[in-house]
């Protein structure tokens, strides 16, 4: 900079204050322990046959990428893959969000009434504990349960017969309202002039959606796509909870496999390693969340 | 107790942007200056170093004799009133006063008299319970001046403090600022873009452009006298008239030659070290280009124009004519009956003109100081400019050097 | 009347009534929405009428009003216990993770910290993570500490892994305090701390109150860190009583279980009613990093 020649060092440069790392250091001691260690410490037993009982608890070691390839070659860990990946594109990423913006646009065209009892229904679903869903759920699915009688087979149990349509219904039932809440807070966003101009135009409601409102929400659709991915992707208690996985391992995600593999048959090594798979997806998805966020803004 | 203030070579530098320039003001102790400028030229960012809320980036800033670039806002002994007030919103009027006195430290019934004082001095006393959502703009306004005024800091430090405000009572802030200063005569800096606080309130005023400081001077001088063309541009309203012209000496007599006329200089005015023969610009208050039947015997030059807009103002008219390729504006008496494409006589009196050099925008005419015989004591209309808010709105507010005696006229 | 007469009549009517609500969009939306309605509420309706219901089953009824589920549920000393782990453990989490949240969201908010941008990509980026995929090396280092079947050192994990969201959350609402406020308390004289004290702190209560009865409700719910972390039977919390209910199909009745589930998911409602009026700014998640 010209005018700064020879004027010497700036006066200005922002100084460090102590108080900020004293503020901050309570925060980063309890990340440091039980987040950034877990993290990197994963990163290790990943790649070691630790297990929970026997000689392997105490005198496992490292074993490179066996069990990577132990997970190619295991068909449960196939097979689990791509439930999880049914799971969360169908009740995540196309149900939560089609349904969430459904919801959110209806109500804002519904009656005050009707919005008001609508909208708290589909928000106390998701308040609700993950327990009690799943337990209103099992009921719900059960041979002679609600939706036995509402369909006229009393005596199917549906959990049994289509489990994976059931447990991926109770979890878009549970996530539906932080979609419609994140499209209500976009649409109450949108500048009214540009819709006001549309139907000044005499653009019909629907082309009105289409040309307008859904090009103007696209931010807050890549968010929301972004976010539901991210949360259904380590969903366990839910499943768990109706199913423990089954019927035979018919809804085997991999966050219930890697329970299984760890807690159940003990094999915390390659549990881990699995569970590392789903750390990368989820920091994948994480890092286009932050690159989406960066560039809406 | 009275401190001036001394900015010396200070810069402020954000990024790559230069928001002030090797500035060197001085603040008399008791003065109230005023720091005007158009959006972005650097004038909130010297009040907000003064205050310490930013670090200059080079040179020193002095309050008394005490050098403060690293002293925090906490210790510099300034009060600040914010363009949004920024009043605690969680405290009522009572606690919003009495705040900067509890941090000091202050005994509780030193408090409850001060702030009694100060609410009386602003008309505050019924409103100590209320929260500053449950107060109006003005009443607001007078909180953060309450909260600046009780402290009896050693400099006063206000930015755009009336900008919020809706005309009327901007015009009753303004006398009641001016009284307040009387009263206290503290040491003041004040910043705004609105020339009409600048030359109602300012002892005197610094007018900034770009991060450069233009000219400092008294709001006459800075009127009769401007720096440069900026400054001759920014002052005044309507804007002042700028044509092309030159400049000719023929036997030691300097003469200008602009609008088709050539007129000797007045030798009362003389000429600067810069000036040279050849192209200038010349610069011509709308005040002084007026309609030749309603001219003084002074306005002895005759120009010669086709009207091209007529603004009927009440009191007055401006007139856009064209004269010679050139669009000047003059004011005319109210109902003067001129339209559109009539030809008009207009007249100036040679000794009003001003004269830049026509590259730099410096002034190379130094004209006879503020308070001469010849000189109207009413600096006349001033067009407030709101392009700083982005409002499109236009006000033209009468005022005079006294802007007390107005608010009184007004009330 | 005569016909012209008529159709004069007919078009004051159009024009008396130029506007109705009634329009057939309107009627197909709010049909719509009871339908979607009836959807999310019959699960819910079952809990709510097998809870009052002397004999209850899979199917949603009418109940056979009783309050003997109540009672029942309410004389059963694990179901009690479970109440008193989960709200050590809900509480544990909430309190430190808002504490902590607080104290680390103002510097990152107001002061210069080197590399301080990274830093708030790597609390979002750690808010995406799955936290209950570290549950495996988690649980090592509990059984290597000796930190097993503990609510507290429980608590501490399920606070570490809601402390990311929670540092952000709260970032944004202390944003939302005009630095002016502050600018002008510390020209009044005012030390950091006095700023703290009596402006971000009751500025921010609001914000505050979100991010601690947000991590409550999730900690509230938390199943898999308490399932895995804690074994003894009175360190259970709630959902992993439910859930243990659940497995035990005849040794526990339908309508205790509705009760239990009913009476847990009350706290959680309530909290979300009350926070629920600051909520929405949450929802903004335009400009996430700033």
């Amino acid at each position: 900079m010209a005018v700064a020649a020879g004027l010497g060092p700036r006066l200005d440069r922002e100084r460090f204050q102590w108080s900020s790392l004293a503020m901050l250091a309570p925060a980063l001691a309890l990340l440091g322990v039980l987040f950034i260690f877990p993290v990197l410490y994963s990163g290790y037993l990943g790649f070691t046959d630790l297990a929970l009982v026997g000689s392997r608890s105490r005198d496992y070691q490292f074993t490179g990428l066996d069990n990577v390839t132990r997970m190619l070659s295991d068909y449960v860990f196939i097979k689990s893959s791509w439930l999880t990946i049914i799971f969360v594109v169908g009740s995540a990423i196309v149900g939560q969000t089609v349904l969430g913006m459904a919801l959110a646009i209806l109500l804002r065209n519904a009656l005050v009434s009707v919005r008001a009892v609508i909208g708290s229904i589909v928000i106390v679903a998701w308040v609700l504990p993950e327990i009690t869903v799943a337990l209103v759920w099992y009921a719900f699915s059960q041979a002679g349960g609600t939706l036995s009688i509402l369909l006229g087979h009393t005596d199917t149990n549906f959990l049994v017969a289509v489990p994976m349509l059931i447990v991926s219904l109770a979890n878009l039932w549970r996530n539906v309202a932080f979609s419609m809440l994140v499209f209500s807070a976009g649409l109450r966003n949108l500048p009214t002039e540009v819709l006001e101009a549309a139907e000044v135009e005499g653009a019909s409601a629907w082309r009105r959606y289409r040309m307008v409102v859904l090009p103007l929400l696209k931010p807050t659709i890549v968010t929301n796509l972004l976010l539901v991915t991210i949360l259904n992707l380590s969903e366990f208690t839910l499943i768990y909870a109706m199913t423990q996985g089954g019927p035979g391992i018919e809804t085997m995600t991999l966050p219930l496999y890697v329970y299984q593999e760890a807690f159940v048959f003990h094999q915390l090594g390659y549990g881990t390693a699995i569970s590392l798979v789903l750390v990368l997806i989820g920091a994948l998805f994480s890092l286009l969340f932050v690159r989406a966020s960066r560039s809406q803004v | 107790m009275l401190s001036e203030v001394r900015f010396e070579g200070v810069h402020k530098i954000f990024g790559t942007e230069t928001a002030v320039e090797d500035l060197n003001l001085r603040v008399n102790a008791g003065e109230f200056l005023v720091l005007v400028g158009p959006s972005g030229c650097g004038k909130t960012t010297t009040l907000r170093m003064l205050a310490g809320l930013e670090r200059p980036s080079y040179g020193r800033i002095l309050i008394g004799d005490k050098l403060v670039n690293n002293v925090s806002p906490r210790f510099r002994d300034v009060a600040m009133v914010f363009q949004s007030y920024a009043l605690y919103p969680h405290m009522n009027v009572y606690d919003n006063l009495a705040f900067g006195m509890r941090a000091r430290g202050a005994a509780g019934s030193v408090i409850a008299q001060r702030v009694k004082e100060t609410a009386e001095v602003l008309g505050l006393a019924q409103l100590m319970k209320r929260r500053p959502s449950e107060l109006s703009g003005g009443q607001r306004q007078r909180v953060a001046l309450g909260r600046a005024l009780i402290r009896q800091p050693q400099v006063f430090l206000m930015d755009e403090p009336l900008s919020n405000l809706d005309a009327g009572l901007r015009v009753q802030m303004r006398a009641e600022l001016s009284r307040l200063h009387e009263r206290f005569r503290v040491t003041t800096l004040y910043v705004t873009h609105d020339q009409v606080e600048a030359m109602t309130m300012g002892d005197r005023i610094a007018v900034m452009n770009s991060g450069r400081l233009q000219q400092v001077d008294a709001p006459e001088t800075l009127y009769d006298n401007p720096a440069n063309i900026f400054v001759a541009g920014f002052i005044g309203s309507p804007r002042m008239n700028f044509v092309r012209g030159s400049l000719t000496t023929t036997r030691g007599v300097a003469a200008v030659e602009f609008l088709g006329v050539t007129t000797p200089l007045s030798s009362r005015a003389k000429l600067t070290a810069e000036a040279a023969d050849g192209a200038v610009t010349v610069g011509l208050r709308p005040e002084d280009l007026m309609w030749r039947r309603a001219a003084p015997p002074e306005s002895t030059l005759t120009l010669s124009a086709e009207v091209d807009v007529v603004e009927p103002m009440g009191h007055e008219a401006y007139v856009t004519a064209v004269c010679a390729g050139e669009t000047v504006t003059s004011r005319f008496p109210p109902r003067s009956g001129v339209r559109t494409r009539d030809r008009i006589e207009l007249a100036l009196n040679p000794a009003r003109l001003h004269l830049f050099d026509a590259r730099s925008g410096n002034t190379i005419l130094q004209r006879p100081v503020a308070g001469g015989a010849e000189l109207p004591r009413s600096v006349g209309e001033a067009r407030v400019d709101e392009s700083e808010e982005g409002r499109s709105e236009r006000q033209r507010e009468p005022h005079t050097r006294s802007a007390q005696s107005r608010a009184e006229e007004i009330s | 009347m005569s016909a012209v007469e008529a159709r004069r009549a007919g078009a004051e009517k159009l024009i008396v009534v130029p506007y109705s609500r009634v329009s057939p969009a309107a009627v197909a939306t709010n049909m719509i929405l009871i339908l979607l309605g009836s959807f999310f509420l019959l699960p819910m309706l079952w809990m709510v009428f097998a809870s009052v219901d002397s004999n209850p089953d899979w199917a949603i009824k009418l109940p056979t009003p009783t309050l003997a589920n109540f009672t029942d549920v309410l004389g059963r000393a694990d179901a009690i216990s479970s109440f008193r782990s989960s709200l050590i453990l809900a509480g544990t989490t909430t309190v430190v993770t808002t504490v902590l949240a607080v104290l680390a969201a103002y510097p990152l908010s107001r002061m210069h910290i080197p590399f301080k941008r990274a830093f708030m990509l790597a609390i979002l980026f750690a808010s995406g993570l799955p936290v209950s995929m570290l549950i495996v090396p988690v649980y090592q280092m509990y059984v290597y500490f000796g930190w097993l079947d503990s609510l507290y050192t429980t608590a501490l994990f399920l606070a570490a892994s809601s402390l990311p969201f929670a540092i952000w959350l709260m970032k944004n609402f202390i944003d939302a305090v005009p630095a002016e406020l502050e600018q002008a308390a510390a020209i009044d004289g005012a030390s950091t701390a006095r700023i703290l004290r009596e402006l971000v702190l009751p500025l921010t209560l609001p914000g505050i109150a979100v991010t601690a009865i947000y991590t409550f409700i999730n900690a509230w719910g938390a199943f898999i860190i308490p399932f895995v972390l804690t074994y003894s039977p009175d360190n259970q919390p709630g959902p992993v009583e439910i859930y243990n209910f659940m497995g035990s199909h005849g040794l526990f009745k339908f309508g205790d279980l509705a009760v239990f589930s009913l009476l847990f998911s009350v706290p959680v409602i309530v909290l979300y009613l009350f926070m629920s009026r600051y909520f929405s700014g949450a929802f903004n998640f335009g400009g996430a990093v700033k």
